[in-house]
């Protein structure tokens, strides 16, 4: 009795985190693929299952289209251009020289406000007229421009990429910084008795023993990007068209602002489907990555 | 070579111009809140030719940005206290009661780590609207604390590390299971709550989502919803909407001064570990 009384005590701390998270995270799941096999639009109760209905329709939605494929281009973009960025940088940031500090909290400091705040900035400097900062630059030295930054549908794209990964290459700098460090000097050591000059140390030291880092960097920054609202949201409001929509505004626009919910769920769903496949095709092979480079 | 290099090198050469770019547009709003509208918008590039505090005085009077500020803080430091502690307690049991009940539930908790918040968008807001949590700061402070899981994976690995003889001999002693807890337990922990704590706080108090769809009134209104609010009122009146900018960038670059050590420790912990 005793015993089954210090068990019940125990699971008691339990409780609150299950009730909360059973409420908001668990239940919501469920009902997304419930909704999703309905045509309820948020306001009648006597809505009808319609099968796999909203799952065909929604190849034939224009937003949800280019939703996937924006979202899909910002996610494999942000991810190959902050990687290709990152570890330089950190190998940099790694070496001693007077500024370090400084130039550590400089490339750190935009992964800390939010994305909207830093899409509003970039929104000024973007802007497309004559006057707009960036533009008027380019007009004094260059004498080019103006160029449409954010209204015309590539370069829409192209600077909310940018802007992203001028947010973001920071903060996964300072994730392989921190592997480098990990890195035992000893190496480094019997390399350079060896011989080894250093861009053959950096090849083929450096570079394997950064293989996890860059799995959990890629796999944050995918599904990160997968995930993405805040910024092509501030900076061009997802236009122009439907040019920079991510599947998060859509699900937001279908289903909040126009009360599709059977339809916004089953973009829910797909959008579900999309991030856990990428997640677990990433880890799986980078993994096997890791142990042949090893 | 040592880190504590005198001289500048060629490296530091190389970097500043990178990082002065890299830093540019926080420099640019800064200058333009110290401008007259026509000036910032003429000029946005140079220095102001005089410096005048007016938008930085108006905000104060015409525009909530006390309130918001007042309701952003509420709205993060109860929600990240709360997580916190329901994270470190659910760790609790799975760590030093272990069973197969709580084998199987530390899985449930650990499955919802990878589900996106959007995929449960829509039943939310159907939720939080047949609830009446619309629109109150307590109600999206209960959304918030489904993110507990977060906290919970994190503290899971670091309460492994807690020798278990500690709570034995705490319960010969005659401590009952909860005063373990708060008065052994907890207080150990204090490295990896602080650490899920900053992850949390960043979080909530960037998020834009969650408040733009569940609190609807000014009064209500966080800093950054007010700044997207102010985005569509100043269009015309950059030199305002900056201001508002600064204003809020303020308290985030204090926290960033205060806790980069901590951030790093974490995104290193975190890494390195899971």
């Amino acid at each position: 009795m005793a015993k089954f009384l210090r068990h019940v005590q125990y699971e008691l701390f339990l409780l609150p985190i299950l009730i909360v998270y059973s409420l908001f995270t668990i239940y919501p799941l469920i009902r997304s693929f419930v909704l999703s096999l309905t045509n309820f639009n948020g306001y009648s109760l006597d809505y009808d299952f319609v099968g796999f209905r909203n799952y065909i329709q929604l190849f034939s939605d224009d937003a949800i289209v280019s939703g996937i494929s924006f979202t899909l281009l910002f996610a494999l973009g942000t991810t190959f251009l902050i990687t290709v960025l990152a570890i330089p940088l950190a190998l940099l940031l790694d070496r001693p020289f007077l500024t370090k500090n400084l130039h550590r909290a400089i490339f750190f400091f935009p992964s800390i406000p939010s994305g909207l705040l830093l899409a509003f900035i970039w929104g000024f400097i973007l802007s497309p007229v004559q006057s707009g900062v960036l533009n008027s630059i380019l007009h004094d030295t260059l004498h080019i421009g103006p160029f449409p930054w954010l209204s015309d549908p590539v370069l829409a794209k192209l600077s909310t990429i940018l802007v992203a990964t001028w947010a973001a290459t920071g903060w996964h700098a300072i994730l392989y910084l921190a592997f480098l460090q990990s890195i035992p000097k000893d190496y480094y050591e019997a390399a350079s008795i060896d011989g080894a000059n250093r861009w053959q140390i950096t090849r083929h030291i450096t570079l394997p023993l950064l293989a996890p880092a860059m799995t959990v960097s890629v796999m944050l920054l995918l599904t990160g990007g997968l995930k993405v609202f805040e910024v092509p949201f501030a900076l061009t409001n997802g236009g122009p068209g439907f040019e920079t929509h991510s599947i998060t505004q859509v699900i937001v626009l279908r289903g909040i602002t126009e009360t599709q919910f059977g339809f916004a769920s089953a973009m829910s769903v797909v959008f579900f489907l999309i991030v856990m496949t990428i997640a677990v095709i990433q880890v799986t092979v980078m993994q096997k990555r890791e142990e042949r480079i090893q | 070579m040592t880190d504590s290099q005198r001289r500048l090198s060629i490296l530091d050469l190389v970097m500043l111009p990178v990082g002065m770019i890299m830093f540019a547009p926080f420099y640019l709003i800064i200058i333009n809140t110290f401008k007259t509208e026509r000036e910032a918008i003429s000029s946005p590039l140079s220095l102001p030719k005089e410096w005048n505090f007016d938008t930085y005085i108006h905000i104060f009077e015409q525009t909530s940005i006390v309130r918001s500020f007042g309701n952003s803080l509420i709205l993060t430091v109860c929600s990240v206290l709360l997580m916190v502690l329901i994270g470190a307690m659910a760790a609790y049991p799975i760590v030093f009661n272990p069973n197969k009940l709580n084998r199987l539930l530390m899985f449930y908790l650990l499955a919802g780590f990878m589900i996106p918040f959007q995929t449960t968008l829509i039943p939310l807001f159907q939720l939080m609207t047949s609830l009446q949590l619309v629109n109150k700061l307590y109600g999206l402070i209960l959304l918030y604390l489904g993110g507990a899981v977060f906290v919970f994976f994190l503290i899971l690995g670091y309460m492994r590390t807690i020798p278990k003889e500690l709570s034995e001999a705490a319960i010969i002693d005659g401590c009952s299971i909860g005063g373990i807890f708060w008065r052994i337990i907890l207080p150990l922990l204090k490295p990896i709550t602080v650490t899920s704590a900053i992850f949390q706080t960043m979080w909530i108090w960037n998020d834009f989502l969650a408040p733009l769809l569940f609190l609807s009134s000014r009064s209500n209104s966080t800093l950054v919803l007010e700044i997207y609010k102010a985005k569509g009122e100043f269009t015309v009146n950059w030199p305002m909407f900056m201001t508002m900018t600064v204003l809020t960038l303020i308290p985030i670059f204090i926290f960033f001064i205060l806790m980069q050590k901590q951030i790093v420790k974490g995104i290193v912990g975190g890494a390195v570990k899971g």
